[in-house]
């Protein structure tokens, strides 16, 4: 009996040769618990060398082998090739994003983002060592626990039709991380951040689309993120403006 | 801990090779049903906003006299206006059930120490609306008879 194979047409860039894009078409073994990521690197082992993406852990965590897989915004280390077998998939670098080579896009842009809204804890004053650790209650991790699952592979921002044409925008992970720190009951550098979050490239260009949720592989819900943000600003603005003597 | 590295900022041309910028078709928001549905939306926006400004003109017609806002009044029975007010009706009716649906996610209720789950803060949100828009409909529409 002759091997099950599977198609794949893969995006082909070469930056060396410039022009327009190509696609290229492979056939590969299918087996039952390969991932698309497993196909691509089947590719590049046994068919053509010169394929190239990104992958690193292929367990989910590292978040670098976002692609599109039959337009859809995927990590490829968890698409299983048995959830479009026998059809073909069509795979491509992650949309949104410029693309340096082949499934291999530039994500200058996306990390620059992700620092501007200084995702790290931020405190007026430090404590000194001696006086330990800065303690939390499990109802105090609770409130952020969800927002602080996000791995950086970038899926929201391939998929928020905001993103796409006014690359300015903050985008989804950068504003779910700055509302993150927010809820840290350790944090104090919400006034720093909402300088950033509520500019206007920040939480008000979002339009509550939410298929940057709908996508994100570790439920963060990076949309709600930015809604309870925009909340949580306009309810800074009201006391301030109400009581302009109080410190927000 | 305040302090952090700075990263290198991004800076065309920084890369030896040209990087490919896909383009983005002007019929983008049909490829996914939900990029539809957001169009959609963004639409209603425009739509309510026209109903309202044909809503002002008539309250103004109302201060030049009951022959210029009885003339109005008669040819809003047009097919076209009925046609406008029937997609307005629509238009209005699925951005408030997306609006209140969408309240339970985003607004954390809390009573005491209890967080309200959100599926009933949405419910919550429909019953008030429903009460609220019943309590109009029938000071308007059926306060005359009682």
């Amino acid at each position: 009996m002759s091997e099950k194979t599977i198609t794949l047409k893969v995006f082909r860039y070469s930056p060396e040769q410039g022009g327009e894009p190509t696609e290229q078409e492979y056939e590969v073994p299918f087996r039952d618990d390969w991932v698309v990521l497993d196909a691509l690197n089947y590719i590049k082992d046994q068919i053509d060398g010169t394929l190239s993406y990104r992958w690193s852990c292929r367990m989910g965590v590292c978040g670098s082998c976002g692609m599109m897989v039959n337009g859809e915004p995927k990590l490829t280390c968890a698409t299983f090739l048995r959830d479009y077998f026998s059809d073909e998939i069509r795979v491509a670098p992650l949309s949104n994003f410029s693309v340096v080579r082949d499934l291999v896009v530039e994500l200058d842009d996306f990390l620059g983002k992700i620092q501007a809204v200084k995702p790290w804890i931020i405190r007026k004053e430090e404590r000194p060592v001696e006086e330990g650790e800065y303690l939390q209650t499990p109802d105090q991790l609770a409130e952020f626990k969800q927002f602080s699952m996000c791995i950086n592979c970038a899926l929201c921002y391939s998929a928020c039709p905001v993103y796409g044409p006014e690359s300015d925008f903050l985008g989804p992970a950068a504003l779910a991380l700055a509302h993150r720190y927010n809820l840290d009951s350790r944090d104090e550098g919400r006034e720093e951040r909402e300088d950033v979050i509520a500019s206007e490239e920040g939480i008000w260009n979002c339009t509550f689309v939410g298929e940057c949720s709908a996508v994100c592989p570790k439920e963060v819900d990076p949309a709600v993120a930015i809604q309870r943000s925009k909340v949580d600003v306009t309810s800074n603005w009201f006391k301030s403006f109400i009581m302009p003597w109080k410190n927000r | 801990m305040n302090s952090h590295p700075e990263s290198r900022p991004y800076e065309p041309g920084y890369y030896k090779y040209k990087l490919h910028v896909p383009s983005r078709p002007p019929t983008w928001w049909l490829r996914n049903f939900k990029y539809f549905l957001f169009m959609m939306r963004e639409i209603s926006s425009a739509i309510i906003g026209l109903f309202l400004l044909l809503f002002l003109y008539e309250i103004f017609l109302l201060s030049r006299g009951p022959e210029a806002h009885g003339g109005f009044q008669e040819s809003l029975r047009s097919p076209g206006f009925v046609l406008f007010y029937v997609i307005a009706f629509i238009f209005a009716l699925y951005h408030s059930i997306t609006w209140f649906g969408a309240v339970g996610r985003i607004q954390v209720v809390r009573v005491g120490g209890w967080k309200v789950p959100p599926a009933l803060v949405t419910a919550s949100a429909f019953v008030g609306w429903i009460v609220v828009s019943a309590i109009i409909g029938f000071y308007f529409l059926g306060g005359d008879h009682v």
